[in-house]
């Protein structure tokens, strides 16, 4: 139900166009009109209709007809008039039927960083019967896709927010509108179909990873004790040790065997520390994200270590996945977080 | 990505880049341009369909690819040519064809810079103000089914820029087109019933079009050549029987002065302030006068009774308010037996005894000597008709030329050849010359009753004029030389009148008409007919039928009941609309034999043997073959293989097989009791 404040967030940005229900009073109203649901069927419920600019010069131009008819005294002239009035309110039927019955729901939660445009995959569903033509959808800060579901009973729509700020990117409430079939008039509708996407934040790529991370041989982690890489000490001969390891020289002063061992260590493993950068959070932020894609490409494991978080090291899809996720939500509070799925 | 972020409610339906109308709504605004300008092409000067014939070339270059838009200078130079074209036309400044002009100017020149939805649009919406502009010129019935369609195709093209985007289906487009103007109809026809009809607000552009018909002067020959023409001038319904055709005497006009050779109305008379009281039973009518580009009106005798609009001028012919562009309907009685003026006052006597000074000496003369001779007015007439009856006059469609300065002299006493007009004037300017008051009357004289209809149909062939002369206590008389010289031509039409000459000058459709019974003639009247009712029910439905329509419909009309009716109808032809849009037939979901078993499963019901609700068809079909003691197997199998598999349903052998096992199930049980199984 918070919905609201989510779209509100948005329009903190001045640079963004205003939704149309950024006033609060109508924002509410909206909301308890068309409730934020994962799915929502269009009705007379929720669909708005309305006059377009070129319907009102349409109603301006039957009026100037039937000021003609009069002054005229042409019944040919009434009823081309009336006929136009007539087909302009049959439309409203129209307008309205191809909306009506569309049932809408969120297909797939895509993520991505700062600046790029974040896919969400909207699925629209149509009931049988006839094809619903020129509708259009899209969110105030994205594009107006089209929907084509004309001969198939559902389509999904690809649609592209620009993500400005990292954290969870909540594209608020969704135009649906067509002006099918005469352009005259406008149904719509704005629906909550509790949309989000995750938001990285955006990669800086400026300076090298090991550079600002910890790298201590001793604190790598013995990997292979039998390893060949480093000397570690000697021992007594055991059955089965590699004949190569023999030291020689002592077994012809003692006539004892003695093996050297060596052991193997993993390389470096990075750790990537929030406290040791420099810069602002949002620089700081910025820097690690491009540290862990970089590490990721080069396939070297890495940890994150954050104020409150750490993150063990890893590698893989997952492992970025989850440290990206980390930094996208780094400082924002828990309420923010999806309270489903 | 495209650059602008949408405003959501503003824009239109587009997509980042530059728009583009879509292609097949811009080839159908093409085409209905054409469509649209062609009925008007008569009317407005020819400059302008040439500067619409280049624009139209040129922005199907341009949607073909091969050109680019028209530079700065081309359509100022479109537009000089335009603008010139029309100044040089001579229509008035503030006329209706001037208006029209300027308005098809500017929509061929819109189409060259067509680009934005909001120029297609500005296109449409002339283009349905062109409709519109059209049915100022010409209501008929052709012109009216022509505009539908062409309302089609503009619409179509509305359509195809909101429709489906990522096909180009123009033909789509034009039947949601068709189905939208057609399920239009129901509503507009109430629209047109109901929505009340008022006078005209403010005075209106004319059509600079010179008047039809009758003229408000007549020289010598005009008469002849409106007797070529067989274009109606207007239709009568009587109210009871149909006159005869020899008491037909249209009053359109009336010539009280005279100058070289030319007959004119004069200044008119000061119109009458109350209607002439009616002496003896009146005669009812309705008259629906086509379009004359003139005020006047036609009537019979004196009209005693005629609507609050209409003006009775000192010479009792009606005036309506305004010029007369579309079909005008009006209802009139006139009495037969009203004595117009029967006392004459000085100022009238001046006015319609008044001749030039010098002119035409022999029939001055001869009418001096002519009223000397008989003594009275009557007596005088008489003599003149006697003569015109006697000597060697002729009436013919043809006559020899006159010249101007002593035309009456020639005509009446050498060449002694003419028509209506020529012994009219020759009789008014006789009588006006004995100081008798006469006028010369124009008019029709006569009309062909249409047996389908039964309504009289007045055409210009029947354009006549026609003397009153004033006699003490009498008034006004009517006199017809005509009717001495060509007694047929008033008896029995135009054409008993007509020499073989004069028919070979008439044009093949006037021929027609006056022939009778055969098969062209029938059609004609046929075509007719069908006019007529369409002037009656569309063109002519005006605020007075309106309200005669409406105390039928409604008992009584007042604003609520004709609300109420609104609503009602309305409300009506809103459903009927909404039922074809959102009322969905049940799918047919039972396959065949589906369909073959839940009938057999009632018709079982009905003997008894009813289906438990929790029991499936196989089980069903399972208890009432051990009923029956039959042997269940291979009638459930097949049952089951047919309803869960709709494509073997369709075998016909098969379909047979199952029909066979109901039917010997049905059979087996019709005379066994139900027992305890149901």
């Amino acid at each position: 139900m918070n919905a609201f404040s989510k779209s509100a967030s948005a329009r903190n940005d001045p640079a963004k166009t205003a939704p149309p229900f950024s006033g609060k009073r109508f924002g509410a109203w909206l909301d308890r009109r068309i409730p934020p649901s994962a799915r929502i069927n269009l009705s007379q419920a929720n669909i708005f209709i309305f006059p377009t600019r070129s319907g009102f010069a349409f109603a301006g131009l039957l009026l100037m007809l039937i000021l003609g008819a009069i002054n005229y005294q042409n019944s040919l002239v009434y009823g081309t008039a009336f006929l136009l009035g007539s087909m302009f309110v049959i439309t409203i039927l129209y307008t309205f039927r191809n909306l009506s019955g569309l049932s809408i729901e969120m297909a797939e939660r895509h993520s991505g960083f700062v600046g790029e445009h974040i896919e969400f995959s909207v699925r629209v569903e149509r009931p049988k019967g006839r094809g619903r033509e020129g509708i259009q959808i899209g969110w105030p800060n994205g594009y107006k896709q089209w929907v084509e579901i004309y001969d198939t009973q559902a389509s999904v729509v690809s649609l592209y927010v620009t993500a400005e700020r990292r954290g969870w990117l909540h594209p608020g409430r969704m135009l649906v509108e067509t002006y099918f079939p005469l352009g005259l008039l406008r149904a719509w509708t704005w629906v909550d179909i509790n949309a989000r996407g995750l938001v990285y934040p955006k990669p800086l790529f400026s300076d090298s990873p090991q550079s600002h991370s910890s790298k201590h041989r001793d604190e790598g982690v013995l990997i292979d004790p039998l390893g060949s890489d480093d000397f570690v000490d000697l021992r007594g001969y055991v059955p089965g040790d590699p004949i190569r390891n023999i030291l020689w020289r002592s077994y012809a002063r003692s006539d004892e065997l003695v093996v050297k061992r060596y052991a193997s260590y993993q390389e470096p493993r990075l750790w990537f520390d929030f406290d040791q950068l420099s810069g602002d959070v949002e620089e700081k932020l910025s820097r690690l994200t491009g540290f862990a894609l970089t590490a990721t490409r080069s396939e070297q494991e890495f940890g994150l270590r954050l104020p409150q978080k750490e993150i063990a090291p890893g590698l893989g899809q997952l492992h970025l996945d989850q440290v990206l996720r980390e930094l996208a939500l780094y400082g924002h509070s828990e309420a923010e977080q999806p309270n489903n799925g | 990505m495209a650059e602008k972020p949408i405003t959501p409610g503003k824009n239109a339906p587009q997509v980042g880049m530059a728009y583009q109308i879509p292609r097949n709504s811009l080839a159908l605004l093409m085409i209905s341009q054409v469509v649209v300008i062609l009925p008007l092409a008569v009317y407005i000067t020819p400059w302008i369909i040439g500067v619409g014939l280049f624009s139209g070339y040129w922005r199907t270059q341009v949607y073909r690819g091969r050109w680019g838009y028209p530079a700065g200078w081309v359509k100022a130079v479109l537009v000089f040519a335009g603008v010139f074209g029309i100044a040089l036309s001579g229509y008035g400044t503030f006329s209706l064809e001037a208006a029209t002009s300027l308005l098809v100017l500017a929509f061929a020149l819109k189409l060259l810079e067509m680009k934005t939805r909001r120029d297609a649009y500005l296109i449409i919406f002339l283009s349905y103000f062109l409709i519109a502009t059209a049915f100022l010129f010409d209501q008929a019935i052709t012109m009216a089914a022509y505009q539908v369609l062409a309302a089609v195709i503009i619409t179509a093209a509305m359509v195809g820029m909101n429709q489906l985007q990522s096909r180009v289906r123009p033909l789509a487009s034009i039947k949601l087109a068709a189905a939208l103007i057609f399920q239009a109809l129901p509503l507009t026809l109430v629209l047109f019933l109901l929505f009340p009809r008022i006078a005209p607000l403010w005075s209106i552009p004319m059509p600079s079009s010179s008047t039809t018909g009758i003229s408000d002067t007549i020289k010598p020959g005009d008469v002849a050549n409106l007797t070529m023409s067989n274009e109606l001038a207007f239709r009568v319904v009587f109210e009871d029987e149909v006159p005869p055709a020899r008491e037909l005497y249209w009053r359109g006009l009336v010539y009280s002065e005279f100058d070289q050779g030319t007959w004119t109305v004069g200044r008119p008379l000061p119109p009458k302030a109350t209607p002439p009281a009616a002496v003896g039973p009146g005669i009812g009518y309705e008259v629906f006068l086509e379009p004359t580009q003139a005020e006047w009106l036609f009537s019979l005798d004196t009209p005693v009774d005629y609507g609050p609009r209409l003006k009775m001028l000192g010479d009792y012919r009606l005036i309506n308010p305004e010029s007369i562009l579309s079909v005008k309907r009006y209802r009139l009685v006139s009495d037969p037996q009203y004595t117009q003026d029967p006392q004459l006052h000085g100022l009238l006597e001046r006015r319609e005894t008044r001749l030039p000074d010098e002119d035409n000496p022999r029939i001055r003369e001869y009418a001096k000597a002519l009223l000397a001779d008989t003594g009275s007015p009557t007596a005088m007439v008489e003599a003149m008709l006697a003569q015109i009856r006697n000597r060697d006059y002729v009436y013919t469609l043809q006559p020899p030329t006159l010249n101007n300065e002593n035309s009456i002299d020639e005509f009446w006493f050498d060449t002694r050849r003419g028509f209506c007009s020529h012994y009219a004037g020759a009789m008014v300017f006789a009588l006006r010359a004995a100081d008798i008051p006469a006028r010369m009357v124009g008019g029709y004289q006569g009309g062909e009753v249409n047996p389908r209809t039964g309504h009289v149909e007045v055409r210009q062939y029947l354009a006549h004029a026609w003397v009153e002369v004033w006699i003490e206590s009498a008034g006004w008389t009517r006199v017809d030389p005509t009717a001495a010289v060509a007694p047929a031509r008033v008896e029995n039409g135009l054409n008993a009148a007509l020499s073989g000459e004069d028919r070979a000058a008439l044009s093949f459709l006037t021929n027609a008409r006056l022939g009778e019974g055969d098969l062209l003639s029938n059609a004609l009247q046929f075509f007719d007919s069908v006019e007529h009712r369409w002037n009656f029910w569309v063109v002519g439905y005006d605020a007075a039928s309106q309200s005669s329509v409406l105390q039928k419909l409604l008992g009584e009309v007042t604003p609520a009941r004709i609300g109420l009716a609104l609503a009602i109808g309305g409300g009506v032809s809103m459903f009927l609309v909404a039922l074809t849009l959102f009322w969905r037939r049940r799918p047919t979901q039972r396959n065949p034999a589906e369909r073959k078993f839940f009938k057999f499963a009632s018709a079982m019901a009905r003997q008894g043997y009813a289906r438990a609700p929790d029991e499936t068809p196989a089980a069903y079909l399972h208890r009432l073959a051990v009923k029956a003691e039959l042997d269940p197997q291979p009638m459930v199998q097949r049952l089951q293989s047919f309803m869960y598999d709709p494509q073997a349903s369709l075998s016909e052998v098969e379909r047979r097989q199952m029909r066979q096992d109901f039917r010997k199930l049905r059979f087996r049980l019709a005379f066994s009791t139900p027992g305890k199984a149901s």
